[in-house]
């Protein structure tokens, strides 16, 4: 026991030690995290509003004046011109100066005061789906508060009560992210990304870098277990995982004030299985890649871009299609986001997020179990 | 013995009871029996028998891919065969490797050093994997430094040393458990001459503390520094014994040296002339081989090239250990 240990320790050492010279693997494990962290949180953002407006008023009217002021006064949206021509318009968009174009047809207000139909053109650039898709509620609540005030306006003028009139009001409120803010949606997750990308990568390159300097066949050739090489080539990497995962949360709260609702003991547990389950699959591109340049694409592979697009952070999981859903289940990545929010944004805890942990403690099994077979039998025994 | 030489691996194998160390085998350091090896259709070994006595420094020589490095991870326990007996130390390797493993050594052509470690961490890395007290590593540490020559020089990277260095280095590290075998697979490919000189002496002083040396290479001057050789080709052991056993029982024709000035030309012309059975370039001169009956005198040979338009000089020599390899190798095709 005493033996195995002093092994275990003496790779463990030399694994510090190679960090410790190798300013790259330092900064992709230590740096690399906490800038992504800010370049994600600051630059991915699906916040929407002061939607840049151009406005074509053809009409010149009292009512038109009076319909563009919702615009002019709103926080949604900024006007950044004001044309008088379509072809505006077009170089608005084009620069990019504008994604949201008002055009008002003359005779508006003729139209408005005679009882007729008013008619406004909406043009949005459709470049960012996800920004015109909000642009375009954004202005349909416009409108639609612009007829109320209509009716209002008649009613008055017609000398009718409308507190008689039964009307409906939904009142909306947005549960655990009441501003809606996207760092708050977006952090959670990106630490399950950060996560993925420091363990699944590091160990599969770590073992594979063994076999090229040829040490493996030293090592192999020494008292050293199999197993003793594995705990020890991944105890590094999980006490490397567990101080990300505790600078991600301390920036998540301190500089972006996302809350942390939910019971932090659930949160590492999770985070202590989904880094054995990442490990796994570490293990499992070391067992598979012939060099390190191959475990290096393939690890990226597997770690960055499932966690990043099939794991509910970037898309909702019920928005993609079937087959990829499907797919998102045989990444780890997916569990612990949905941990992880519900942990951070809806102050869960085990009882709420026990079939995830459930599954990626399965995962975590299965996916070193086959890599040390894997393992095995590459050794050839 | 002959009934091993055909078993094969599988379940049957692993289940069958072991057969007891002999006493001749725990006197030896190595003794196998029928070894095999394949890899799917390709039979790697094919049943060699070998013996090492202990505290030699046994050669073992072969072009490459044949079946060298395959024995090598067998012995070491790190390859199962499908057939045969080895045992190394009087332990049987196959069963029980781990009864071995603290007793071996093994240090390859890509030495295992951490480049990015400096040269007291390499050696403080495999005391901590051999599991050396701070008593047993001081000691060794010390020995060691002396042995490389690296006294001094503990704190550099060892990728800032030269090769030599670094082999001398990755020697020390494949000793510091005092093994009472060392496996050395292809130990001097690609270093200089100077360096190998060297090199063979540390390991005559390794076999002079009574270590087993089991020394693979493709470098046929280098089989003149074993005290026993054995030839391995396309899997099989095809001479075995002493340098001078080998060349007395594995060479019975007569072998003339030739220089010219102009080799390719000479060489062509002997490939074809009459009473020449094998011609070929050996280091920076000619090697031409006759049955042991020809009468051919060397000046007669030199004669017939001038005649031809090659000028050479020839002269009666002993076979090295190169020649008897290439016409053992000649005679199996």
């Amino acid at each position: 026991m005493r033996a195995t240990l002093d092994r275990i320790a003496a790779i463990v050492v030399k694994e510090f030690r190679h960090l410790g010279r190798d300013p790259r693997a330092l900064l992709a494990v230590v740096i690399t995290p906490v800038l992504q962290l800010l370049l994600f949180a600051y630059a991915v953002s699906f916040d929407v509003d002061h939607v840049p407006t151009i406005v074509v008023d053809l009409d010149h009217t009292t009512q038109s004046q009076d319909y563009l002021r919702q615009y002019q006064g709103s926080t949604f949206f900024t006007v950044v011109a004001e044309a008088d021509d379509l072809a505006a318009i077009d170089q608005a968009f084009d620069l990019n100066q504008a994604h949201l174009a008002i055009v008002i047809e003359a005779g508006f207000g003729r139209q408005l005061a005679g009882g007729g139909t008013g008619e406004v053109a909406v043009l949005i650039d459709g470049a960012e789906p996800t920004s015109a898709r909000i642009s375009q509620a954004y202005t349909v609540a416009a409108n639609q508060l612009y007829n109320q005030q209509l009716t209002r306006q008649w009613a008055d003028a017609q000398g009718l009560d409308l507190s008689s009139l039964g009307m409906l009001e939904p009142r909306v409120r947005t549960w655990y992210n009441p501003e809606r803010r996207s760092s708050d949606f977006l952090i959670p997750g990106l630490m399950v990304v950060i996560i993925a990308i420091v363990t699944v990568q590091q160990t599969a390159v770590t073992l594979v870098r063994e076999r090229d300097l040829g040490t493996e066949e030293h090592l192999e050739v020494s008292p050293l277990r199999k197993g003793e090489l594995m705990v020890a080539k991944l105890l590094p990497w999980t006490a490397i995982a567990f101080v990300d995962v505790a600078v991600i949360i301390g920036l998540g709260r301190w500089l972006f004030g996302v809350p942390l609702r939910g019971d932090l003991g659930t949160l590492a547990l999770g985070s202590a299985l989904f880094v054995f389950a990442a490990l796994g699959l570490g293990l499992l591109v070391s067992a598979i890649a012939p060099t390190t340049d191959t475990a290096n694409i393939l690890a990226l592979l597997i770690a960055f871009l499932p966690s990043f697009l099939l794991s509910g952070l970037a898309f909702p999981l019920d928005q993609i299609p079937t087959v990829l859903q499907w797919l998102s289940y045989a990444f780890p990545a997916r569990f612990m986001v949905t941990i992880s929010r519900v942990v951070f944004l809806k102050g869960g805890g085990f009882t709420q997020v026990w079939p995830e942990l459930t599954a990626l403690a399965g995962y975590a099994v299965a996916m070193i179990t086959i890599s040390s077979v894997l393992h095995g039998r590459r050794a050839g025994r | 013995m002959t009934q091993q030489h055909t078993e094969r691996g599988g379940l049957a194998a692993r289940f069958r009871r072991e057969a007891p160390t002999t006493q001749a085998e725990s006197e030896l350091a190595i003794s196998i029996h029928g070894l095999t090896k394949t890899f799917g259709d390709f039979t790697a070994v094919d049943g060699i028998d070998l013996d090492v006595p202990r505290g030699q420094v046994f050669g073992f020589l072969g072009p490459n891919g044949s079946g060298k490095t395959t024995t090598i991870r067998m012995l070491t326990g790190n390859l199962r065969p499908q057939g045969g007996r080895a045992r190394v130390l009087g332990e049987d390797v196959i069963r029980h490797p781990d009864r071995v493993q603290r007793r071996i050594g093994y240090m390859s052509q890509k030495f295992s050093l951490f480049e990015d470690m400096t040269v007291d961490e390499n050696l403080k890395f495999y005391a901590g994997v051999y599991d050396l007290s701070a008593e047993q590593f001081a000691r060794q540490r010390e020995y060691i430094l002396a042995m490389a020559d690296l006294t001094g020089r503990e704190d550099e990277l060892t990728r800032n040393l030269s090769v030599g260095w670094r082999q001398r280095l990755a020697l020390g590290a494949a000793t510091i458990h005092e093994p009472e075998l060392l496996f050395l697979d292809e130990p001097t490919s690609g270093v200089d001459p100077v360096a190998r000189r060297q090199f063979w002496d540390l390991l005559y002083e390794l076999a002079g503390r009574g270590v087993t040396l089991f020394v693979t290479t493709h470098y046929m001057d280098e089989a003149a520094h074993c005290n026993r050789l054995a030839f391995i080709y396309r899997g099989r052991i095809i001479a075995s014994g002493s340098p001078s056993e080998i060349r007395d029982e594995h060479f019975e024709r007569r072998i003339f040296a030739i220089s010219s000035a102009d080799n390719e030309a000479a060489l062509s012309w002997l490939e074809h002339a009459d009473g020449i059975s094998e011609a070929y370039l050996s280091g920076a001169s000619l090697r031409a081989v006759m049955p042991a009956s020809s009468a051919l005198q060397p000046e007669q040979l030199a004669a017939a090239l001038a005649a031809a338009g090659v000028p050479a000089t020839v002269s009666a020599t002993e076979p090295s250990i190169e020649d008897v390899f290439l016409s053992l190798v000649a005679q199996q095709r």
